[in-house]
């Protein structure tokens, strides 16, 4: 099992890294975010009353919110482009034990995703401070750890949508409304059970993890996290009962 | 070092596409799977493969199913649809990740690569390649891990005279070193050529698993064509043979050949204006097998 894994996982690799999109949705995520942690460096240095001591790294969440789309179309697309192009079929015909191309694909898909948008939130947390020298601190880099536990969860939740829907704009259109849309646009109705239906979605969770808004909606920290957790596991389990269970393509 | 299909049903709402099918390929054999569009071979070979779920019966290879193998490409290499690959890889990148999934070290890549003629558009991206480039890159990795059993689908559509040629030649030598080599096709004359077996499927359904040569004797091929100003007389000379009138001056005669035909009737002097063997009796021996099993007949 052990050697099986490992070369299906060296393939996820090859495979995700020999086409283009995996690339310029990584660079469009760099871009966006490392433009953005510039530009709130620059504005924080020019507060007239600037927040001096306060912690570099309060940036990487505010520079993760928009930029994790692109973070996640990589994981969308690493499952989807393969439906798309029929790719699906030579795929499993090489790893026809459909459990170890799913894991593989998990796991390579969801460390490239999230190890590299930590490490932007991190060298965006340096452009930060580098920008607004000398306001603020490189004290409490722990929110990093937040950023990693959204990402890794939002990963893990478009990894699984993509085996579920088979379909791009599917898949991704799902991780908007589940992450963005519906979260942002369902309290505006007024109605308390539109509300509380948004409580329960994944990307009111990221978003209250991330910023801790919205307050006073009795949100908190460990709720958030096991409902992200619940979102995950639960579009992997379909996404993975898909895979096996149907037909390859 | 086999395939054996037994009893393999596959049902797509109403459609039955696979009926029951049951049959074996043969190492060392090249076998054709013939049938008409629609007869369910695609399914079939894709059900074999472990892609596509069975209603009912199973698909062995080599004794196992192919979805248990670890290293399924060392046991039995298969082209099905050659378009159904990431147009954004290179050819190259695209076997690579073949190679790693089982094991097979990447030198090996670049050799199949050079055996299907494709080492010049190796590293450009499979969007830019022709149907035939296509189906070369799918036969490059189908051979990729030197496998005993092969599956072809179609394998001769978009290739020109000299891929056909090739490609004729690359089933016979990797039969000859003992593979199982199993190649469908809705044309017989596309596998007569090659193929030591033939199972004939219509509807989904088993028509004919037999030798090509059996197939062709069972099924009176064979004519000779021969057209003679004094037909009458060369009909006295064929007594005892099988022979149809087509015309005032033509006959065919069945089960013989031209030689014997030509010498029967220069010993009772009989003048000849033609004397041919008809090639395509066996094309129309196999619509007349599978005619009742068209799916899809043009119409007009
Ligand atoms: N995914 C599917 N959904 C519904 N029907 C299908 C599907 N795949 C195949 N069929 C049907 O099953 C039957 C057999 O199709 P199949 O592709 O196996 O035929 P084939 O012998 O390969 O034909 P061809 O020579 O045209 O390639 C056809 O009637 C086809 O319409
Ligand atoms: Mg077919």
């Amino acid at each position: 099992m052990g050697e099986l894994f490992a070369r299906t996982c060296a393939a996820e690799w090859t495979r995700l890294w020999s086409v283009r999109s995996t690339w310029w949705f990584l660079a469009a995520a760099w871009a966006m975010m490392h433009g953005i942690a510039l530009m709130a460096g620059v504005s924080t240095a020019g507060q007239p009353d600037p927040p001096v001591g306060d912690p570099a790294w309060g940036i990487a969440p505010i520079v993760v919110l928009p930029a994790q789309f692109a973070l996640l179309a990589v994981a969308v697309t690493a499952v989807t482009a393969e439906y798309a192009t029929g790719g699906i079929v030579p795929t499993l015909q090489w790893t026809p034990r459909r459990s170890v191309l799913f894991w593989a694909r998990v796991v390579v898909t969801t460390a490239v995703a999230t190890v590299l948008g930590v490490a932007f939130a991190f060298t965006c947390g340096l452009v930060g401070w580098v920008a607004a020298r000398p306001i603020l601190d490189l004290e409490g880099a722990g929110v990093l750890g937040t950023v990693a536990f959204v990402l890794l969860a939002g990963t893990l939740l478009s990894v699984g949508l993509g085996f579920l829907l088979r379909s791009t704009a599917g898949g991704l259109v799902g991780v908007f409304l589940l992450l963005l849309v519906l979260p942002a646009l369902l309290p505006q109705f007024g109605y308390e059970w539109l509300t509380e239906i948004a409580d329960v979605l994944p990307g009111t969770s990221a978003i209250f993890l991330l910023t801790e808004e919205p307050s006073g909606r009795g949100l908190t920290e460990r709720g958030s996290v096991v409902l992200m957790l619940v979102w995950a596991v639960g579009a992997l389990a379909g996404g993975w009962a898909r895979l096996v269970r149907d037909d390859a393509g | 070092m086999t395939i054996e299909v037994r009893g393999l049903t596959r049902r797509y709402g109403d459609v039955v596409a696979v009926d029951d099918l049951s049959f074996d390929v043969l190492p060392g054999t090249v076998t054709g799977f013939l049938g008409p569009n629609g007869a369910g071979k695609s399914t079939t070979m894709r059900m074999v493969l472990g892609l596509d779920r069975p209603t009912a019966g199973s698909a062995r290879v080599n004794g196992r199913a192919f979805a248990e193998l670890r290293a399924p490409l060392r046991e039995v290499g298969a082209l099905l649809d050659p378009g159904a690959v990431h147009p954004g890889r290179t050819g190259r990148a695209h076997l690579r990740v073949a190679a790693r999934t089982n094991g097979i070290p990447t030198a090996r890549v670049d050799e199949v690569l050079a055996q299907v003629g494709l080492e010049r558009a190796a590293r450009r991206r499979i969007k830019g390649y022709s149907l035939g480039m296509k189906q070369r890159l799918g036969i490059a990795g189908a051979l990729l891990g030197d496998p005993g059993v092969l599956l072809f689908d179609e394998p001769i559509n978009g290739l020109d005279l000299d891929g056909v040629r090739w490609i004729r030649g690359l089933l016979r030598s990797l039969a000859d070193e003992g593979r199982t080599v199993l190649v469908s096709s809705h044309l017989m004359s596309e596998v007569q050529q090659t193929a030591d077996r033939v199972v004939v499927i219509g509807r989904g359904r088993l028509i004919a698993d037999t030798t090509t040569g059996e197939l062709m004797r069972g099924l009176g091929a064979r004519v000779v064509r021969v057209r003679t100003p004094e037909a009458d007389a060369l009909l006295e000379a064929l007594r005892g043979h099988r022979v149809a009138r087509a015309g005032v001056d033509e006959l065919h005669v069945s089960e013989s050949s031209s030689a014997e035909v030509g010498a029967l009737a220069h010993a009772a002097g009989v003048p000849l204006h033609h004397l041919s063997e008809l090639e395509q009796s066996l094309e129309e021996a196999y619509l007349a097998l599978t005619g009742d099993a068209v799916e899809f007949a043009g119409h007009g």
